[in-house]
Parts: structure tokens; sequence; C-alpha cells
């Protein structure tokens, strides 16, 4: 987030022209979402894709996704052969979205290199990759001149974005692409370090693995359940698993598990892909892009994944437990009584509402743990899993619940308390650690 | 007793309006409980210290099966027993029918310190039913029953009389929906923050931006929006005691310098008729827009700073730049072309996104006006702020122009 005043920042964008984008890799979901949305600020945008046919399904894939066919007067399509070069040399941005595949990306890099003006922006929506690795052995004008802008899936509706610079990027265009993203795409921009993940997907799908590994221990439906929208999100983690694809899940869990270690990584093990979700995806099972993950439909049945067999149930077939707390919570959750449904949540008895505080406990110890790694406050974490993940943020959570209740959950979870909810818990300061006040925390409380 | 007969506005809070409270499986009283609480925090106001409390809502009977809704207050907080309070409805200009009534009381030195919310939920049922509530804002039985879409009808017709009157160009309109658009991306609670728009797209002949009533096309069109607003306003001596205990100054602290207040005839072709030998289209509004100008001892549109109009349509928009003197009447062309309209403009109207961007939950969108005007004039506005604003004027307008309500909030 910048610190320029609202005038200061239309003053910055108004400095520099951009009005060439080149989107590499315009065929995938991050790529046509990315570029559509540059249609709105940009009088060009050049979708390009390894073929021009496949540049082409990529713009009517944007048409459709922001539903104006209007996206097609200010675009160009081409493939990486025949149109690259040129679009390229006259591009003000190029914005790189090919699959997160390191090599993939150093090879592109490679004919962007060969082709753009020195002082052209390169941007990466790497959603985890190393910005200083992907830039290694570049020219100056490249390293000066690249950067991380990380938006979310899909872009034109979650406004969350990453913005990385690397060890060389130029201060002032990160603060121009702050600016820029801000003031003409509407996004909600976070800083955030080069570390693997970054912050939103770093904190994110650290939950959401764990998540994964506890479906194989209690089941898919009752792991659902237990981390359901009561807990400060609007859809489920094995629902959102699903919809993120498990190739993409996989891809950013063992990108984290390889960059890190147990010193400075107390719950690397949380990000730990179980084995039954490879076995699985080698069958072909990838989510929602595959038919079916964790859930599936069979005409109007819903079917629920036995991680163990590989099989599906209805899911009227399956039998939970007596949860009748959830229900207490989700009905304060409508009325709007948020504080008073996290203290059900918070004091609910039995082994199932000790589960489900696990998760969240450990959400909330891991993001505050991060705090200095990723960002360097707990307000970026905050503010990309308010805006990019849609679930509730870390402070947020700890607003809701008290610093010492929270405090109180992590250590019944075994988990190691940060200090900053250590020393809230036990002088009563800072009185509210989300100080968004424009920001209307009830949204993240859903009633079901 | 109140001290004198100045009215403060001491901040507020506003629900996100891009939210869906019908989804999200949450009742009104949720909707209500929210924006109250939040204007609590965030004016750092003890529930026992409010005196009385009024609602600005138009059809909750319709969308929400719920009357009596000064009564949910008591629902908020324990200390609100026995609070009185009261609901005010008039159509789209609801929120500022409250905001009169509530500031007539501390004028009238009835109360020291009042809440008014204005609060619409409207996406508990499908787009032709609510065409239908909201065609309740007209004469029902002869501008609204068994049509579609009654209202973007009636402010089409607003653009057909501009057009025989003074001429009328869609790229204007479209200009007006494109800002409207780019401002909400700038407002964190604005419902078409994520929506994709631009000239262009506003310039769509296809079904992609469907023709829904006439001229009017779904980009010239303010949403359908649950939401809430919530302001307190205080009587001097009320805000001397909080200025104190919140460590600011008294002159820091917004007023309502003026207001207007205008009830033409309720059905548009009464008002066209009557206004046939006027320069403007709805004097009505005319009216409003300098009586409160002339209220709070501002000449002219140079005396603001900017502007939160009522920008139901494009159209009501359009009427509004040369209703508010922007321009001679029938030049509204002339603003848009200029750029003045932008918020680094010589007039901003709307840097919110006004009802266009930033929606139209119906009865809250007076008070929604008033408290964007109030986080103007004390650069609270964020991303969409007006660089030095220190006097900012509404237009509210309920049914086809015919209840009409301007504020001026300023500071000195």
């Amino acid at each position: 987030m910048s610190t320029l005043s609202p005038k200061e920042m239309r003053q910055l964008v108004a400095s520099r022209k951009i009005e060439r984008v080149v989107v590499l890799g315009a065929n995938g979901t991050m790529g046509y979402g990315s570029a559509a949305l540059f249609t709105q600020a940009v009088p060009e945008v050049t979708f390009l894709a390894r073929t021009k046919e496949k540049a082409e399904d990529g713009l009517a894939a944007a048409i459709k996704q922001v539903r104006s066919p209007t996206v097609a007067n200010r675009a160009k399509t081409g493939s990486y052969d025949d149109d690259l070069a040129a679009a390229c040399a006259g591009a003000d941005l190029i914005f790189e979205a090919l699959t997160e595949d390191f090599d993939l990306k150093k090879d592109i890099f490679d004919k962007v290199e060969a082709s753009r003006r020195d002082d052209s922006i390169v941007a990466t929506v790497t959603s985890g990759l190393s910005i200083n690795k992907l830039c290694e052995g570049r020219s100056d004008s490249f390293r000066k001149n690249f950067l991380g802008l990380h938006f979310f899936n899909p872009p034109n509706v979650i406004v969350g974005t990453e913005l990385i610079a690397g060890d060389e990027t130029d201060p002032e265009l990160v603060d121009f692409i702050d600016a820029y993203s801000t003031v003409l795409l509407g996004r909600e921009m976070v800083r955030t370090a080069d570390t693997p993940a970054f912050a939103g997907n770093r904190v994110g799908f650290k939950v959401m693995n764990e998540v994964c590994q506890l479906a194989e221990e209690i089941g898919v439906a009752l792991t659902d359940k237990l981390v359901g929208p009561y807990t400060g999100r609007a859809m489920t983690p094995l629902a959102t698993v699903d919809l993120v694809g498990w190739d993409i899940h996989r891809a950013i869990v063992d990108n984290v598990y390889a960059n890190t270690t147990e010193a400075h990584d107390e719950a690397r093990e949380t990000n730990k892909l179980p084995a039954y979700m490879a076995t699985l995806m080698e069958k072909g099972v990838l989510g929602n892009k595959s038919g079916g993950g964790f859930f599936k439909k069979d005409g109007k049945t819903r079917l629920i994944l036995d991680p163990a067999s590989g099989d599906y149930t209805p899911a009227d077939e399956i039998k939970l437990p007596e949860l009748g707390y959830i229900d207490e919570v989700a009905a304060l959750h409508r009325d709007g009584r948020y504080k008073e449904g996290m203290a059900v949540f918070a004091s609910a008895s039995g082994e199932h509402a000790k589960i489900a505080r696990k998760v969240i406990a450990g959400y909330v110890a891991y993001a505050f743990q991060r705090v200095g790694e990723v960002t360097e406050s707990i307000d970026g974490i905050d503010r990309i899993m308010g805006m990019g993940f849609n679930v509730a943020p870390p402070s947020v959570l700890v607003d809701a619940l008290g610093a010492q209740a929270t405090v109180d959950m992590i250590a019944e979870a075994g988990l190691e308390v940060p200090a900053a909810l250590a020393e809230a818990a036990k002088t009563g300061e800072p009185k509210r650690f989300f100080n968004h006040t424009r920001i209307n925390v009830g949204k993240f409380f859903v009633a079901e | 007793m109140a001290a004198g007969s100045e009215v403060y506005v001491l901040g507020g809070y506003q629900t996100d309006f891009a939210r869906n409270w019908t989804k999200e499986n949450k009742h009104f009283s949720a909707l209500m409980r929210e924006s109250v609480v939040g204007a609590l925090e965030a004016c750092e106001i003890a529930p026992e210290e409010v005196e009385s409390a009024h609602v600005g809502n138009f059809a909750a009977e319709l969308y929400c099966m719920q009357g009596h809704l000064g009564a949910f207050f008591t629902e908020v907080d324990p200390a609100f027993s026995g609070l009185p309070t009261g609901r005010h409805e008039a159509a789209c200009a609801s929120g500022s029918i409250a905001l009169l009534a509530a500031s007539a009381e501390i004028e009238a030195g009835r109360y020291d310190l009042q809440a008014v919310v204005g609060i619409e939920q409207m996406k508990t049922v499908d787009s032709g039913k609510g065409g239908t509530y909201l065609g309740t804002a007209a004469w029902f039985e002869e501008e609204a029953e068994g049509i579609d879409a009654p209202f973007p009808k009636l402010f089409g017709r607003l653009g057909d009389e501009y057009d025989k009157r003074y001429g009328l160009k869609d790229e204007h309109l479209a200009e007006i929906s494109k800002i409207n658009y780019a401002n909400a991306k700038l407002n964190p609670n604005a419902q078409t923050r994520t929506w994709y728009m631009n000239k262009d797209h506003a310039l769509v002949r296809t079904d992609d931006n469907a023709a829904i009533g006439g001229r009017i096309r779904i980009s010239d069109c303010s949403q359908v929006t649950d939401g809430a607003v919530t302001l307190f306003l205080a009587s001097r001596e009320y805000a001397e005691k909080w200025a104190k205990g919140t460590g600011k100054k008294l002159s820091e602290i917004p007023r309502i310098k003026g207001w207007g207040h205008n009830t033409a005839r309720l059905k548009f072709d009464d008002k066209v008729a009557e206004s046939a030998n006027d320069q403007y289209v709805l004097p009505h509004v005319r009216s409003t827009v300098t009586s409160a100008m002339k209220r709070a001892g501002i000449e002219g549109v140079d005396g603001v700073d900017g502007i939160e109009t009522h920008d139901c349509f494009t159209t009501s928009e359009y009427m509004a730049i040369d209703h508010f003197g922007i321009t001679a009447p029938g030049e509204s062309w002339k603003a848009v072309e200029e750029g003045w309209l932008e918020i680094d403009g010589k007039h901003p109207i709307n840097p919110s996104g006004g009802l266009i961007g930033a929606g139209h939950p119906v009865g809250a969108t007076g008070c929604r006006q008033v408290l964007d005007s109030y986080l103007q004039v004390t650069g609270q506005a964020g991303a969409y702020q007006v660089e030095g604003a220190k006097n900012f004027q509404t237009l509210n307008i309920g049914g086809s122009g015919t209840t009409s309500v301007s504020f001026v909030v300023g500071v000195d």
C-alpha cells in the first residue's frame, strides 16, 4: 500500500504512459483474466500464446469473463513465434502469465529480453516463484524494471494484489505500479517480500493443505463442516481447493515445502501434500477442472470423496456427528452478532470443536509468526487474506475472539503463541488489531 | 437542551454496498446492527449517549416483509431499550428525510445526539419483482403497473425531454457512466468496484449493454443494492463535549450548513408540463439546490468543492449538472466535455462513484451522500479524496424528481 496521498498517486499515474500491454500466456485463466482487466485502462493489449488460435481462445474467454465485447476493440492476438518480438518491442508493459513452471518462464524471458525496450516494464503474475531467481542473469535494465504483480483468480473479481520487488527493482517503478494498479485497475495493493508463495498463498495454502491432511483423518464432509463459513470464510476450504485445482494447489505447497526449513517455518509439515492427493492426481483427479475432486456432481446428487479409496459417496448418505455449536454460531452470525458467535466457537466443548479451533489457531498463529518475513506488519497479511482470499483476516479473528481467547486457543492447539498476541493478552493493547474502519469485518462471517 | 441551532455531523459508518446479505444468509437486523455498531465504534460514542434515533427506509415491508424499523434499535444494544425511534419514507429520498427530521429535532432543542440510519435490503427478490416494488415510488397505477422497469423508462423520458429542449448525445451520458465507475474503483465500499466498465462499454449497443428503458441502458443505471449507513448528528453543546473527549477541535467537525427540501407533482408528465416555460426541466430540484446553498451562505456552485448527487440514471446526473448551476440550463454537456466532473476537475461530482458506481440501496442513499460529504470535508475519503475539500453538497431525489433534498456539509 502506497504512502502517497490520493492526489500524488493520481499525479504519479499521469506521469508515465502505459499504452501498450503484452500478455504472455493469454490463453490461461490468469492470462486472459488479467488481459481483460488491462483493457479497461489501456488502449492496446496484445494477447500472446503458443499459437494465434490459442491467443484468440484467450480473447474469447476474456470477453466472456467480463461480459463485454469491447475487450476486442483494444485487443490484438498473436503467437510467440510470429508476434512476440514485435509486440514486446512496442510494449510499455509486458505481463507474463505462463503456467507455474520456472524453466518455461525463463525461456519466455529469453525471448522478451531479446526484443523489449530498455524502459519497458516486465511483470510476472507468478503465485510464488522467486522474483529474484526469475530475473537472475538478465540485463541491468531487465532487473531494474522487473517485478511480481500477483493478481488472484479471477482478476476481474478479486481485487487483492501482491506487489513484489526484486532486490534490484527500481523503487520508483514499484511506487508507480502500486499507484497505477490502485487508481486505474481498482486493486488493493499489498507489498510483500520475495519469499516462497509470498504472503497470501503462504498463509492461505498452509491452511488449505492442513485441511486436506485433516480430511484423510476425519473425512471430507466433516472437515469441510468443521472449517466452514462460520469460521470466517465464504467458501469451505476443500471446495476452494477443488476450485483452485489440485495441480495448482500442489505447485504452491510443494514450492513452499521445498524452499523452507523447519528452522524458519514452524509449520512446514502442514505444507506437505497428502499422499492420497498425489495418488488421485495420477488418476486425473484435479478438482473442478477435471469434473471433480473432493466433491463432484452426479446430476443433482452431490458426491463426496473418500480419500482412502478414491470412491465417492452421495452427501446425504454421510452421517455427521452432532455439531450443535455450529448452528448456534451461525444463528448469531445471521443476526450480526459476530463476537458472540466467535465466543461460542471458542468455548464449545467436544473433540470436533477442538479440531476446528486447532485449524483456526494454526492460521492465526502462522500469520502472526510470518510478520517481518513476508510483510512488514500483520496489516499486509490481513489485507491479502481479506481481499485476495476472501477469508477473515487473522487480525479480524483476534478482534472478534479477543486477544486472551486467541492466546488460549493457540495454546490449546499446542502451538507457540506469537509475541504480539501474548503481549496484547497481557496488556490489553492494542485494543484492536484490524484498524481499517471502512472495511466491513462482518462480511467475513457468513451465517451458513 | 441544545445550545444553538447548529447541527454537527460527528461521523458514521457504511456497509459495503457490494455485499449480498441474502447470500450471506443474514437477516435485516444484521444489516442494521453492523451499521449502527460500526458508527458507534467509528465515532467513539457509547450507546447510552444516544437520545433519539431515526430510520430512513423505502420498502422493507415489500423486500423483507418487515415494518416497524425504528424498533430494531432495541435489538442492537440493550442500552437502546426505551430510545425514542421512528421511520421515515420518501422513496429514494428516505435517508435524507430521516436526516432532516433528526436535524430539525436538534435545531428545536429536543435532543443533543441522534442516530440516523438509512437502510435498504433489496436483493431478497429477483429483478422483475424488485422493479415492480420500485414502481411504488411513482404513481403506481398510472405510471408503473404492468410496466417492466418503470423507473428506467421514466428517467429515459427525462433524457428525451432534454433532447427535445436542448439536444442530448449518448456519448455524454456514457462519459458520466465511465467517470462514476472509475471513481467507484477507488471506493472500498462501492458495489461496482470490480465491474468491467469503460466508455467503450458504456456505448455498446448490443445485449451486453441492453436497453431497458428507452435511451437508458444497463450502463446508465444505478444498481440493486443492499446497504445501510448510520450517521450521528449532534447539537453544538454535545459536539463541544465530544470534541474534547476525542481530542478534536470543534472547528474541524463538519456541520450541516444548509438544506433544501421540495416536493413536485408525483407524475412525470405533470412535472414536465409545469416546467414547459421554465429554463430548468425540473425547477423544484433547482429550487432545492439553491435553497441549500442560500441557507449555507453560499452564492453558487463555486462555493462547494464537490457534489454527491443522485445519479439513479445518467440522465439524472446530466440534469443535476445544470440544476446545480455548473453550466447554463441545457449545457450540461460542456461540463462533461471539459472534464470538470472528475475528482481533480473544477466541479467534482460523485467522487464516491455515486449511485451508479457506489450503489443505490434506496433508503440509505441520502445518508450515504452525507457520510461521503463528511469524509471529504474531514479529509478521510481515501483514494477518492477531493484535495482540500471544505464544503460538499448533496442532492437526493425520490421518485421521478418528486421529493428532492439537498444538504451542504462543511467545515469552516
